[in-house]
């Protein structure tokens, strides 16, 4: 089980990864573009923060906390279900389309309000919301991901996955214990950023800290990873942070009752069950 | 006394004249060393205080007053700041600014302003500028519309600039759907649109305004046009000018006081002299100011032009006293000791008098009122000083022969015959032969002017500080015309200290509330939920005689619920989750702008806002949730409504949450749903619209209690600035009265009798009186620059009255009898307090050149009341002495004389050359 604390980018490296380090740089020599080492390290970054494991699901709870210090809470659970079975890395097997549910616990005012998405490959994402005190369900089109995730410094596509094929891919620079990868969107229209650099943890390939940088090159929106552990043979996330420098905002996302593969059914993940919620998958 | 103190000046000047001057010199020099060095090294000198400018209106206000201790605290609650409002219209285009050409411009002004930021001086590692996440542009801010097969979709308003006519128009459209940016974002003609720049800082917002006109210079000729207005724009440009003004008014005054005095004496050095004593003066006292840590103002800024007209006055009197003596004699020396006994008791009083009008202001609770008039009393004395001992000396160290042909011995003859003279006479014996109709006019006068002052209307606005056609101005009419206001006020609403019941109480319904929901979830098929909810009744009871208030009561239930919860057996597990969601929801209702009830108030309160005409617009927590419920149920007109619970309001913000800007919600409200914010929109500056609607405010919230015992409160620029006002105004009035007060005694000292004393407050008050009832009558605005000639024009307007009746009171005592006096009275005298206004008035009149209303107001103001109480004296007085005058010279001649040597001070040669 890991558990440090990756706060910085510069945490201490073990002797061993400095040797895998060597042979990786060796392999694929720092800043070439069209490396095929980048590409497998985003592969792999992908597939342990998006896609380990054929389902999984945590207990989360979120605190939003404004420059004043002003703290919001929200508890939700999150289930993930992957078409793909596999992770294999080969061919990109693990990537596939994904299903998720989001069910609010806390406050109470938005308990039992539900948020679904099905994340597809190819085109915009089908999202749903569920609100019970309308008795409403209702559609939201998802042609932009770069949205709060609600109300909170996340977006969509920090919660459910950015898609990599949307980025090109650079590896800046490698450290005894990092890959740093810098993001260039292949269509910056569409996307506030200019670019985004991820300090990938060698050993574990968890994107450590990534910090967004706007189109004058100002940084202005940083995610850090608080702590990791490996639940069930998968390293986990189990605390992030989002910071927003511009508005001085950060949300914290603590992950808790984290269990991979414990067979979600597919039909849980339609609009039939946003109104009668999985309790069973939801304790 | 007066006449030994008088002595020794002039035996000072006698002995060290080059030392007088060195002292001179050397003391302003160092006032301007001190001054000067921390300003252009700051960080060499800490420990002095450098020129420090300050042009923020807010500081009329001191920093701890409630009303600003208040609008920084709301800002900070509901992270709002100051806005700099960019309007772009176009009248060229039939679509106005909503075509391709004019949005993709747009789009990139506003990608420009986005970088406007710059290090902090202060902080290195911070920014300064506009604040990116809070602009509001329509490539940065979400549209909530209908996207087809019932999906809702939050998006970016417009992302690119469109490139065709039906694209252009799809932006206006869409914004206009929404209430939130209808008015605001986009003009309500649909033909204009506005960005709004929010500053961390609004001292920033000159550099903003100059950048954002600088980038849209090459826009001449496309139709588009750019009006960039706000307060904050208004005062902080108004601040750079501030110093044009200072650079053009000060420097104009002394030319033009040069000119008039060369006229007068025709001798070129023997000028400078006075002109010396007023720069000094004028000088010392900046530095002064400076050096003590006070900032310059708008007001403070004005203290050079005051200060130099009024240190000429002595040097004035004590140069045409030389003048007309020094041909007799040839000898300088006895020539300035009798000139200076002559003046010095005169001099003194008219310096106090003045002194006292201007430090009255004091008392006014504007602390950059009150720097100005210590100030300007500091000046003033410094004046006196500088006149008595330098201009002697400088006389005194003056080459004799450049003196050959100064002043003429056959003056007198020669000055009786000019048309000024002729007609001062005939004045003269005409009011002493009408004393009463000309009391009977003065009378009808006072009465007119007491009806125009009962007109007066009290009202100010930054923006007007501006002439009309500057475009500062130009901007403001132009988007008020177009948008819903660019005048922005914040209406607060909370819940008052007091407004939350015991826990005794608390708990009754708690238990009520709690049996409620146990039914409910039996009866929904949670039949866990009967033992629980007892369960959880009986802790309630425990932890409620451990708690001392509700706070601690529902966190210390919470805790064992918690440990319950933890330990449940598989089957309770939901309805102790049920019994977890339930104490949560009770904490939440404190969350009190979640209550719909509390909303539809609020929206009732917009409604009144509305209807006071003032008002273009008003944007609340209610208008946001019934937009999102409208365009969650199909964007159907009728559900642009409050939802029927706190749940639904919760869950349709959370909704809204889902877009780019989730953070727009704490503008409205705070995080903890406590306190909310009315954004009020006000199409005029003007305070006394802003005060008409809080009055409306008041009366809809006096007639409809509020509900949750939520109060009201104001806050933002627009109404900070009628809170001033009102201090203001009665602050002038403390001033007035208390500068009258000081004056009167002064004055009784000075002829020894209250009867002397009260005629002469006669003909200023007069003065005064008509000058604020002319205000009135043709309808100027009493404003700021108004209000704050009354207290000092007092201590000016007397010193013709003090020349008058103490030369009238000579002269009579000499003569015998007031109707053989007024001749002699008519002459000279007149002479002198008639050009003494001209020099006083003329010293006024640069600031008539200066770019700014609030100076010129005080140049044409000052010198219409000076003149005034010139006239007013030689009309009003002569005819009072001629009434009263059994009552006035009772006693014998000579028992009862001024102190010192008042009446010789008016010899008949006196003033002869003024």
């Amino acid at each position: 089980m890991i558990r440090s604390a990756f706060a910085k980018p510069a945490a201490a490296a073990t002797a061993a990864f400095a040797v895998a380090v060597a042979a990786m740089v060796l392999a694929a020599g720092p800043g070439r573009a069209a490396d095929p080492g980048v590409a497998d390290i985003v592969h792999r970054t992908n597939l342990v923060s998006y896609f380990q494991g054929k389902d999984g699901r945590a207990r989360v709870s979120m605190t939003i906390t404004d420059d004043q210090g002003r703290a919001r809470a929200r508890q939700f659970t999150i289930l993930r279900r992957d078409e793909a079975d596999t992770d294999s890395l080969r061919g990109d097997a693990y990537r596939g389309e994904q299903k998720y549910y989001v069910y609010f616990h806390r406050p109470a005012d938005v308990s039992k309000m539900v948020l679904m998405v099905w994340k597809h490959l190819t085109r915009d994402d089908d999202r749903w919301l569920y609100l019970p005190a309308l008795d409403l369900v209702k559609r939201i089109a998802a042609t932009d991901k770069r949205t709060s995730f609600a109300g909170s410094d996340f977006f969509y596509e920090d919660v459910s996955g950015r898609s990599i094929d949307l980025d090109r891919h650079e590896l800046v620079s490698t450290t005894d214990t990092y890959y740093l990868i810098r993001n260039t969107p292949k269509d910056p229209g569409a996307v506030e950023f200019g670019h985004y650099d991820m300090y990938v943890h060698k050993a574990t390939f968890l994107p450590i800290q990534t910090e967004y940088f706007d189109r004058q090159g100002r940084k202005y929106r940083v995610y850090r990873v608080l702590r990791v552990e490996q639940i069930q043979g998968y390293n986990t996330v189990v605390e992030a942070s989002m910071e927003d420098l511009r508005t001085g905002s950060k949300t914290v996302l603590a992950y808790d009752r984290v269990a991979y593969d414990s067979d979600l059914p597919d039909n849980i993940f339609s609009e039939r069950f946003l109104r009668r919620a999985p309790t069973r998958h939801l304790r | 006394m007066l006449a030994t103190t008088a002595s020794r000046f002039t035996g000072l000047a006698e002995r060290r004249p080059r030392g007088i001057t060195w002292v001179m010199v050397v003391s302003t020099v160092l006032l301007g060393v001190l001054a000067g060095l921390p300003s252009l090294w700051p960080t060499s000198f800490p420990m002095l205080h450098g020129v420090m400018v300050d042009t923020d209106p807010e500081n009329m206000l001191a920093g701890d007053e409630p009303v600003r201790i208040f609008h920084n605290a709301m800002k900070r609650a509901f992270s709002l700041h100051d806005m700099v409002v960019v309007g772009i219209v176009n009248d060229e285009h039939p679509d106005g600014v909503f075509n391709p050409e004019s949005l993709q411009r747009v789009f990139a002004l506003t990608q420009f302003a986005r970088t406007l930021q710059w290090p902090d001086p202060d902080h290195p590692d911070r920014r300064i500028g506009v604040v990116e996440a809070d602009m509001l542009a329509p490539s940065m801010v979400d549209t909530i519309e209908q996207a087809g097969l019932g999906a809702v979709s939050f998006s970016w308003l417009m992302p690119e600039p469109p490139e065709t006519r039906d694209e252009a128009l799809a932006v206006r459209d869409a914004a206009r759907a929404l209430p939130m940016l209808d008015g605001t974002l986009v003009s309500e003609d649909g033909r204009a649109l506005a960005l709004y720049l929010p500053l961390t800082h609004k001292d920033l917002s000159y550099r903003v305004r100059s950048a954002l006109l600088e980038h849209t210079a090459d826009w001449a000729g496309t139709g588009d046009e750019v009006h960039i207005t706000g307060l904050p724009v208004a005062e902080d440009t108004f601040g750079v000018q501030m110093f044009y003004q200072m650079a053009i008014s000060a420097p104009l005054a002394m030319l033009v006081i040069f000119l008039v005095m060369w006229w007068f004496f025709r001798h070129l050095t023997l000028v400078t002299s006075p002109m010396v004593v007023a720069m000094v003066s004028a000088m010392g006292t900046m530095g002064l100011l400076v050096v003590t840590g006070n900032t310059i103002h708008i007001m403070s800024s004005m203290i050079p032009v005051f200060i130099m007209p009024i240190a000429v006055l002595d040097a004035v009197h004590i140069l045409s006293e030389f003048f007309d003596r020094y041909p007799h004699t040839r000898d300088r020396v006895r020539t300035i000791r009798d000139v200076v006994a002559t003046l010095f008791a005169p001099m003194l009083f008219t310096t106090l008098t003045t002194m006292a009008g201007f430090a009255s202001l004091a008392l006014t609770p504007i602390p950059p009122v009150q720097v100005f008039g210590v100030f300007v009393a500091v000046g003033v004395f410094l004046a006196w000083l500088w006149t008595m001992l330098f201009i002697p000396a400088f006389i005194l160290m003056m080459p004799e022969e450049k003196l050959a042909g100064f002043g003429h011995a056959s003056s007198n003859a020669g000055e009786a015959e000019t048309p000024l003279s002729r007609g001062l006479r005939a004045l003269g014996r005409g009011v002493a032969a009408r004393a009463k109709p000309v009391l009977g006019v003065t009378a009808v006068v006072v009465a007119v002017a007491i009806y125009g002052i009962g007109t007066i209307n009290i009202n100010d606005n930054p923006v007007k500080w501006f002439e009309p056609a500057h475009p500062i101005r130009v901007a403001d009419r132009v988007l008020n015309t177009h948008f819903g206001g660019t005048y922005m006020a914040y209406l607060t609403l909370r819940p008052a200290a007091d407004a939350d019941a015991g826990l005794e109480a608390y708990r009754e319904g708690f238990r009520e509330r709690l049996r409620q929901r146990q039914a409910g979830l039996v009866a929904d098929g949670l039949p866990e939920a009967g033992p629980v909810f007892d369960a959880l009744a009986a802790l309630a009871d425990a932890a409620a005689a451990a708690a001392d208030d509700k706070a601690g009561f529902l966190a210390s239930l919470g805790a064992v619920t918690a440990d319950r919860l933890d330990g449940a057996p598989d089957d309770r597990y939901f309805a102790w989750d049920e019994a977890q969601v339930f104490l949560d929801a009770e904490r939440q209702r404190d969350e009190i702008f979640k209550a719909p009830e509390v909303l539809r108030y609020i929206d009732a309160l917009e409604t009144v806002l509305s209807e006071t005409g003032v008002v273009g617009k008003s944007n609340s927590l209610a208008d946001l949730v019934k937009t999102v419920h409208r365009e969650l149920l199909l964007g159907a007109p009728e559900e642009f409504r409050i939802p029927d619970s706190p749940e639904a309001v919760a869950q349709t913000l959370l909704t809204f949450q889902n877009s780019h800007r989730p953070y727009d919600l704490w503008h409205l409200v705070t995080p903890d749903y406590r306190s909310a914010a009315l954004w009020v929109q006000l199409t005029s500056g003007d305070n006394e619209d802003m005060a008409r609607v809080v009055d409306a405010v008041n009366a809809f919230t006096a007639a409809n209690p509020p509900p949750r015992g939520l109060e009201t409160a104001w806050f933002g620029l627009t109404y900070i600035n009628v809170i001033w006002q009102e201090k203001m105004v009665a602050g002038m009035l403390a001033a007035l009265l208390g500068s009258f007060g000081v004056v009167l005694v002064l004055m009784a000292v000075l002829f020894r009798s209250p009867l002397w004393g009260a005629l002469c407050m006669i003909p200023l008050t007069v003065t005064i009186g008509l000058i604020y009832g002319i205000i009135g009558l043709i309808g100027k605005d009493y404003d700021m620059p108004i209000a704050v000639l009354s207290a000092l024009s007092l201590g000016l307007a007397v010193d013709y009255a003090i020349h008058f009746l103490s030369r009238t009171r000579a002269t009579v005592a000499a003569v015998g009898a007031w109707s053989t006096a007024v001749g002699p009275v008519f002459d000279e005298p007149a002479r002198a307090i008639t050009r003494n206004a001209v020099v006083l008035g003329v010293g006024f009149l640069p600031l008539l050149a200066a770019p700014l209303v609030p100076y010129q107001t005080v140049g044409v103001f000052i010198a219409a009341i000076l003149f005034t109480a010139g006239v007013g004296t030689l009309l009003i007085l002569p005819a009072l002495v001629t009434v009263l005058q059994r009552w006035l010279f009772r006693t014998p001649s000579g028992a009862d004389q001024p102190a010192g040597t008042v009446p010789s001070a008016m010899t008949p040669d006196h003033g002869k050359g003024v």
